[in-house]
């Protein structure tokens, strides 16, 4: 489970085939792995995010 | 009439209903009675033992989580101490490595529990049929006084606090307290979080300022939530807090604790929660796609509550996902045009938890 207090960075990836957003990708403190969080409003770690950009923090989308 | 004439053979079929019988005389006995889930405290997937608390989080216990801000540090554990003759090998334990005996405004600390709107429709809440809850549990503490049990309900945010006392130190005490059903506000029937439990162990003024509601059901305002008489088990190092055997069943008395199978129960977790091992540098598959990448996809075993967060590593790459479920997950890592071995690292952390 997802701190905001710990985020340090949050980029938007897309799916290898079509294209489409499928994901964030979460770098948290004292954590070297990968985290990926589903675009789901359910999943309380993407509530987390949205708590996160809310306060001003920006999601790293480098496109497609 | 002597209660041995009361035998099977000297009452005709179908005399005795069960409006024969006065209310209370059979208790719940309903299977899953207990809306709590791992409340013998025997799952403990994360880990056993976790120090330096100070942030809020599912430290060791499954589906008991702690809500933290500013309020001391701890180390939660999965502890052994239990009351004797009950039935229970475990229990969870708050210890206060560093102390907090004034407490700013905002400071809280309890340990919650939350439970699917889907999961508690046949509380009725919001109709005037609404169940009455009963939540029972052995607790213990040095710390002797007044603590807060919440219920809260995230869709309405409406809750309702009553008091316990811890009256000897050092002492298991079966706490029972019911709750009033509440007629207004209906839980959403989805799978996200509706009703919670908490159990205050401190808090400031911003949720013990107000007029404390006491087993009535409102919005009042945060600073009605926690009985202005709540102890501060911050204040010591010296605290520690344990509680075990939680149940909270529809009704107006505690029945016996309900303990499952251990595989019914940790079941039960993973809906939540789930460390899958996939051993170490699990193969990961050349698709022939002309892109370099190795593929794997995963699968859970149990349904997640919803689509969950996974934290992975692969031996050599950067882990990328090729989508996923309640149920399973597909990753890939691209190994470049030279090839090149990698595999995913053990213990692949699935968390859809509320």
């Amino acid at each position: 489970m997802i701190n905001k207090n710990e985020i340090q960075t949050v980029e938007l990836k897309y799916h290898l085939f079509d294209n489409t957003p499928l994901y964030y990708n979460v770098v948290v403190e004292n954590n070297n792995l990968d985290i990926h969080v589903p675009l789901d409003e359910a999943n309380t770690d993407y509530q987390e995010i949205q708590q996160w950009i809310s306060e001003g923090n920006t999601v790293i989308d480098n496109g497609e | 009439m002597a209660i041995d004439k009361v035998t099977s053979a000297a009452i005709t079929d179908g005399t005795i209903t069960s409006s024969d019988l006065a209310s209370g005389t059979i208790a719940n006995q309903s299977a899953f009675k207990n809306i709590i889930i791992n409340g013998d405290m025997s799952q403990a997937q994360r880990a056993t033992s976790t120090s330096s608390i100070t942030s809020s989080a599912y430290h060791t216990v499954d589906r008991f989580k702690t809500n933290i801000s500013s309020l001391g540090t701890w180390t939660q554990s999965r502890d052994t101490t239990i009351p004797t003759g009950q039935g229970f090998a475990t229990s969870l334990k708050m210890d206060c490595t560093t102390a907090d005996g004034s407490p700013s405004s905002g400071d809280f600390l309890n340990i919650g529990t939350r439970f699917e709107g889907q999961m508690v429709q046949y509380l009725k809440k919001g109709t005037s049929s609404a169940e009455s809850l009963t939540l029972s549990f052995w607790v213990r503490s040095n710390k002797t006084g007044t603590y807060t049990a919440e219920l809260y309900d995230s869709d309405n945010t409406r809750y309702n606090g009553k008091t316990y006392s811890i009256s000897s130190a050092d002492t298991w005490e079966k706490k029972t307290i019911t709750y009033d059903g509440d007629t207004t506000g209906a839980f959403g029937n989805d799978a996200n979080v509706s009703l919670s439990v908490f159990f205050w162990l401190g808090a400031g003024s911003d949720y013990t300022g107000g007029t404390f509601n006491n087993g009535t059901w409102g919005s009042g305002g945060n600073n009605t939530r926690v009985s202005s008489s709540q102890v501060n088990l911050a204040d010591s190092t010296s605290n520690e807090w344990y509680i075990t055997g939680v149940q909270l069943e529809a009704g107006t008395s505690a029945t016996d604790f309900e303990f499952l199978p251990t595989d019914v129960n940790l079941n039960r977790c993973l809906r939540y929660f789930q460390i899958l091992d996939v051993g170490s540098n699990c193969p990961l598959y050349t698709t022939g796609d002309g892109n370099h990448n190795r593929h794997i996809r995963l699968t859970w075993g149990i349904r997640k509550r919803a689509t969950p967060s996974v934290t992975s590593s692969a031996s050599s790459g950067t882990l990328s996902s090729l989508g996923q479920t309640h149920d399973s997950k597909s990753f890939y890592v691209n190994v470049g045009s030279g090839g090149g071995t990698t595999g995913l690292n053990a213990n692949v952390t699935i968390d859809a938890e509320l």
